[in-house]
């Protein structure tokens, strides 16, 4: 792990205020804080009312441990982005000065969470134009102006796609023989999409 | 058959070439027209398949042989015609073309080292009733993650059960 990220003051503030400050119980629900954000990264709000809570209740001011949280975040992002294991989140933790407990509490966390947390950092990975989407419906053309009696089959399809912060829609209309074309196509896609998990 | 095509009567081009074939004065060659293009648009709408029905349509007084030649001829093109008018009714834009490709994801700014599979899909359509012979062709491509891709299979697969039902009545 890059040492350099961890600048003196945030050594300053995992040493001090993990190691003197909190017992054991409080670390646990600091802790259990900081996962619930992790797990689901968009409660920005709830993770911020719960530090509240949490310095009302400890006889904190809320400030410094919001800002100490968000310094501490950097430390699982990082561990994320490297793919590291338990272990080495521990390595990394009392290299930084958590005494032996809080680190391996920390790091049995991670162990228990990882797969959803990078499940969640996967799912954070750009997409293009991603299919968010699809609705469709079918019927017979019973008549047009142009010949008053026919029996033709369409399929209708709307495609929701996300551009960027809003949806656009795509609608189009398939023959069948297009749609068997398509269905064809489309089993094709998954069968070598299967082939790499 | 010139006179199919749902601007044909009002043609000056297409007037003057058959005034010119058949000499006759333009404007008989315009009413012929007109005529020719109400007779194969009748056929078409009431889907007159069959030598008898179009006969039934002329009057009893119409040359026997010519009668018999329009008809063969009307009959020829009648197929081809209702294709033509199918394909250009009014619908939503149609499908043109359509490919896709599957990528593996190996890396990110959030994640260093993985390895998704991910699905690109492309799909041309044209919207055929934009007037003037401006057909537009717009063309979009769209990216599925494995899941999205299982369930539109699965969205797919009720569509072709659903088909078959239908069909099977």
């Amino acid at each position: 792990m890059e040492k350099n990220i961890y600048t003196s003051s945030i050594r300053h503030h995992l040493a001090a205020i993990w190691n003197s400050a909190t017992q054991h119980v409080q670390f646990v629900s600091l802790i259990e804080i900081l996962y619930q954000f992790l797990l689901e990264p968009k409660e920005t709000d709830r993770f911020l009312t719960q530090l509240n809570e949490f310095a009302g209740e400890n006889g904190m001011s809320a400030g410094p441990l919001r800002s100490l949280m968000k310094s501490v975040l950097l430390l699982p992002h990082g561990a994320l982005k490297k793919n590291l294991t338990a272990e080495q989140v521990k390595e990394d933790l009392l290299n930084l000065g958590v005494n032996e407990d809080k680190a391996a509490h920390f790091s049995n966390q991670w162990k228990v969470h990882y797969a959803v947390l990078s499940r969640v950092a996967v799912g954070q990975t750009l997409m293009v134009n991603q299919l968010v989407d699809m609705e469709w419906k079918f019927g017979v053309t019973v008549g047009t102006s142009e010949i008053q009696k026919t029996g033709n089959i369409f399929l209708q399809l709307k495609l929701i796609i996300k551009k960027g912060n809003s949806t656009e829609n795509v609608y189009m209309e398939l023959t069948l023989p297009q749609f068997y074309n398509f269905l064809h196509e489309m089993e094709r896609a998954k069968s070598a999409m299967d082939c790499f998990s | 058959m010139d006179s199919f095509p749902s601007g044909a009567p009002e043609s000056r081009r297409l007037a003057d070439s058959t005034a010119g074939t058949l000499s006759v004065s333009s404007a008989e060659a315009k009413q012929l027209l007109t005529a020719l293009h109400t007779l194969s648009h009748y056929v078409l709408f009431h889907n007159l398949a069959s030598p008898e029905q179009i006969l039934a349509v002329f009057p009893d007084t119409f040359h026997s042989s010519l009668k018999n030649l329009i008809t063969k001829i009307l009959l020829e093109h009648r197929p081809t015609w209702t294709n033509e008018a199918l394909a250009n009714q009014v619908s939503l834009p149609k499908l043109v073309e359509m490919d896709w490709r599957v990528d593996m994801k190996t890396a990110s700014d959030s994640v260093s080292r993985m390895a998704v599979p991910t699905c690109l899909v492309h799909m041309k359509v044209q919207d055929f009733s934009c007037s003037g012979g401006n057909d537009s062709l717009s063309s979009v491509t769209m990216e599925l993650s494995k899941e999205t891709l299982d369930t539109m299979l699965d969205g797919l697969g009720r569509i072709r059960d659903q088909l078959s039902t239908v069909a099977g009545k």
